[in-house]
């Protein structure tokens, strides 16, 4: 059975081929929401960015969420990078949102489920998934096809034009998309960020070091640069 | 001699007993990650070239034994030479390669349950194919 509901400012579809999706998933999106929301005045993030909450005062996950934040800016040489944005997490707190999703769906005892968060998917058991076309919205530029996928896409094409180089704020050039695959969605979608923000002469060979992680980018040239063990199907 | 020898293992368990017991109470494990970032080293006329290792340092304290172990758990390429096209090719070329393929509109998959793409918004899902597929399937 599948759910679709809309939380955090998007559509979030939880598929389950072995039972029922159970409300704990929709409940644990509404509290991340709650916490993690820049659009709520009195969401933690939102009493953090105003300087009314001292980060040591945070809650654990918040803590959580900052820390990694703080090593994927190391990891990505700055081109992830949370206080470009005055301190917006939302980046990270998608993706990590639906890792913690996944683990909720585990301990219910669930082996083939996936959840796709507004483009962004995590799969447990085997799927075959679509990756959008960057300029045919209606159409599939490649098809992904594996066990345990975490997958996720950033590209100009998502709400407008609204990732920038932190280190020049100044939009990518040269750059349709990038798809990162790996074992969690937090990563992947942070890394995809990243490489999308560094433009097609970095991007590329930036992807190819990754260890573990696995991307394909669209240049606006139209040739699509996939690392050897991209899971195309 | 041995009443020597007796009298200095004796003196050692006295030395050692207190520490044994002490190291019950104290055991504990301290891990820290450190970035070590060498220079900026110039490779030859090419540009400049920077590593940064991410280095986990766990220290093992028992008593009054330390035992630290380093373990390299990331290596980072911040800086290196892509100034000019032909450095970004040997750049890309340094790397496993990459495949090189024709962007194309592959044919639709029926097996395809999930579409992934840069991030749809509310309003845009309702017109998805995601959406489309969910009507079609009823997975």
């Amino acid at each position: 059975m599948h759910r679709v509901e809309h939380v955090m400012g998007m559509p979030i579809v939880v598929a389950v081929r072995d039972g029922d999706v159970p409300d704990a998933v929709f409940d644990w999106f509404r509290h991340v929401d709650a916490t993690f929301s820049t659009f709520k005045e009195e969401s933690e993030i939102s009493r953090l960015r105003r300087g009314e909450l001292a980060r040591a005062d945070a809650s654990d996950e918040v803590q959580q969420v900052l820390a990694r934040c703080d090593e994927l800016r190391e990891e990505t040489s700055g081109f992830f990078d949370i206080d470009a944005v005055d301190g917006d997490p939302s980046g990270f707190v998608k993706g990590w949102a639906v890792d913690e999703a996944a683990a909720i769906l585990d301990r219910a005892g669930m082996t083939e489920y996936g959840v796709n968060a507004g483009g962004d998917i995590r799969t447990r058991g085997h799927w075959t998934i679509g990756i959008q076309h960057p300029l045919e919205p209606q159409s599939i530029a490649k098809v992904v096809e594996g066990d345990d996928l975490a997958v996720a896409t950033s590209g100009a094409y998502e709400r407008g034009d609204h990732v920038r180089d932190p280190h020049t704020d100044e939009a990518p050039s040269g750059i349709l998309s990038v798809t990162i695959t790996g074992p969690d969605l937090g990563t992947v979608d942070a890394y995809a960020t990243a490489a999308f923000a560094m433009g097609a002469r970095r991007a590329p060979g930036w992807t190819a070091r990754l260890r573990g992680y696995e991307a394909m980018t669209i240049l606006s040239d139209g040739r699509v640069l996939s690392t050897p063990n991209f899971p195309s199907a | 001699m041995r009443k020597r020898l007796i009298g200095a293992l004796a003196g050692l368990v006295a030395l050692v007993l207190p520490t044994v017991n002490a190291a019950a109470a104290t055991a504990k494990t301290i891990v820290t990650t450190k970035r070590v970032t060498g220079p900026q080293a110039v490779a030859d006329r090419w540009g400049y070239v920077e590593v940064i290792l991410v280095v986990k340092k766990t220290t093992r304290i028992v008593g009054t034994h330390k035992k630290v172990t380093r373990k390299i758990t990331n290596v980072l390429v911040p800086i290196y030479p892509n100034h000019t096209d032909r450095s970004v090719f040997i750049n890309q070329q340094a790397v496993p390669l990459l495949t090189n393929e024709v962007l194309t509109m592959t044919q639709f998959n029926p097996n395809i349950e999930f579409v992934g793409g840069a991030t749809a918004t509310s309003g845009a899902f309702a017109q998805s194919l995601q959406a489309a597929i969910l009507q079609a399937k009823k997975i």
